[in-house]
């Protein structure tokens, strides 16, 4: 029985190994052709292998796109570091530009104003509980400027040096009710006293006859020998008439004093020292030497 | 005969996927070959008759032959040869262990690289192949060898499987050698 079995294995064995012997003999007497069972077979297999191939394919996908996400993760950390590198550097640039800006209108006004003049630099604000400006301190002490001496900016007028202290002096400025500043109307000339209002307002009380709207430009005259002739001072914003023939002009100052990072004192404009209030004559400014 | 066909269809199926996924992931040299890993199983698990081991390895290298574009017959001939091979071998080796199936996958699609190699280069003018290509494929014999080896422990896996679930279908609770093949002889230090 048994050896009957090995017989038919041995007799299956041979005609198996057969079957590619023949279709090797078929390949070779026709290499490009396929026989109808070669294509039965393709066709049942091919919706077989097109759904796994589209498998395969979604899972490469997946794992493509998962890798892609890992790499653009790691690119995103790098670009953020790039971009936090960029802005500090934007921000030191818009710095440079700012200061450039600074420089170039403290230029323009060393062209505006003919008299000598020192920069100064603000380092220190007094507000109201309005944050309204009350105050400017200055970097230059009394090696430098005298109290009195006119303060302006690029876009107007400030003030007057009030107090200096060593290395610092403090500011009135012209909407101080201290203060008062020689002006006049810049389209009819019409001249009178801007007073400080407080706050961020002031008055000058002219005459009714003068024909002064809102919007008039208000400039210094120069008649007080302390702030430079034609300088900006600020705008018209109402005229309120007053009893006697007289009205008054709010006048809304062309500097922003909350934006201030440097001005610019007249050394020209410095008063002449009074020998009674002081005995001992105190030490020449050096502001007032040349410029060198 | 279940069992055959089981095995005859997990081969086609892992036959495609792998070559979907060579596809999807442009690889072409370093794919594993299935088919190998399917024959070395047959023959070493020792389950069924020899002649159905034989008849899926000439089955299995037949759709290797449509698959790959190889001459038909050519694969056919050398998974059968190998099969006859491994059977023979599997009555005085029994490798155990995912190293040492996995070499004798490896070994395996080695031997049926080269007995394909064989056959085409005798038959090479017959069917009008160049010979110079043939020798390149040599070269990266060893790539298709590493990802057989690679691949082995999952599909070892795979084909257990579905061996144990068919025996549990049939009802049977534990494999055994079949009666008409001798059972291994322990070897004895003599």
């Amino acid at each position: 029985m048994a050896g009957a079995r090995n017989l038919r294995d041995i007799l299956l064995v041979a005609l198996l190994l057969g079957v590619p012997v023949l279709l090797l003999r078929a390949a070779t007497q026709d290499p490009g052709a396929l026989g109808p069972f070669d294509r039965a077979v393709r066709r049942i297999g091919a919706p077989l292998e097109a759904g796994l191939s589209y498998a395969a394919t979604a899972v490469g996908t997946f794992f493509e796109r998962w890798v892609a996400q890992a790499r653009m993760q790691d690119q995103n950390a790098q670009l953020a570091a790039e971009n936090r590198l960029l802005r500090l550097r934007i921000r030191e640039l818009m710095g440079v530009d700012e200061e450039n800006r600074e420089l170039r209108r403290s230029l323009q006004m060393r062209d505006k104003v003919s008299e000598d003049m020192l920069a100064a630099e603000v380092t220190g604000v007094e507000q109201s509980p309005f944050f309204r400006v009350l105050k400017l301190v200055l970097d230059r002490g009394d090696r430098y400027v005298r109290s009195g001496m006119a303060v302006l900016a690029d876009t107007g007028v400030v003030g007057r040096v009030d107090r200096v202290v060593d290395d610092r002096s403090d500011v009135l400025l012209i909407t101080d009710p201290r203060s008062k500043v020689a002006i006049e109307v810049a389209r009819t000339r019409s001249a009178g006293i801007l007073e400080g209002g407080g706050e961020d307002r002031c008055y000058v009380v002219l005459a009714a006859e003068q024909p002064i709207e809102v919007g008039d430009l208000i400039q210094t005259s120069g008649a007080d020998d302390i702030f430079p002739r034609g300088h900006p001072v600020g705008q018209v914003i109402a005229v309120e008439p007053l009893v006697g023939d007289q009205q008054r002009l709010i006048v809304l100052p062309s500097v922003r004093f909350d934006r201030l990072d440097m001005v610019w004192v007249i050394l020209a404009s410095a008063p002449a020292p009074d020998a009674q209030a002081a005995p001992a004559k105190p030490p020449l400014a050096r502001g007032l030497g040349p410029i060198r | 005969m279940l069992r055959a066909l089981t095995l005859l269809a997990a081969g086609w199926i892992l036959l495609a996927a792998v070559a979907g996924l060579g596809h999807s992931l442009s690889v072409t040299v370093m794919l594993p070959a299935t088919s190998a890993v399917l024959i070395t199983y047959l023959a070493y698990e020792r389950e069924g008759a020899l002649p159905v081991g034989l008849a899926l390895a000439v089955a299995l290298g037949y759709l290797e032959d449509l698959h790959q574009g190889t001459p038909r017959g050519a694969l056919s001939l050398a998974y059968a040869l190998t099969y006859l091979v491994l059977a023979w071998t599997s009555l005085r080796l029994a490798p155990s262990g995912l190293l040492a199936r996995s070499l004798a996958a490896g070994l395996a699609i080695l031997a049926v690289d080269l007995l394909t190699y064989l056959t085409l280069t005798l038959l090479a003018d017959p069917l009008g192949i160049a010979r110079g290509g043939l020798a390149e494929g040599l070269r990266v014999l060893h790539w298709h060898a590493l990802a057989t080896v690679l691949a082995t422990p999952p599909i070892w896996s795979m084909l257990a499987g579905i061996d144990g679930a068919l025996r549990r279908i049939g009802g049977q609770t534990s494999p055994g050698p079949t009666l008409d093949r001798p059972p291994l002889i322990p070897w004895k230090r003599p």
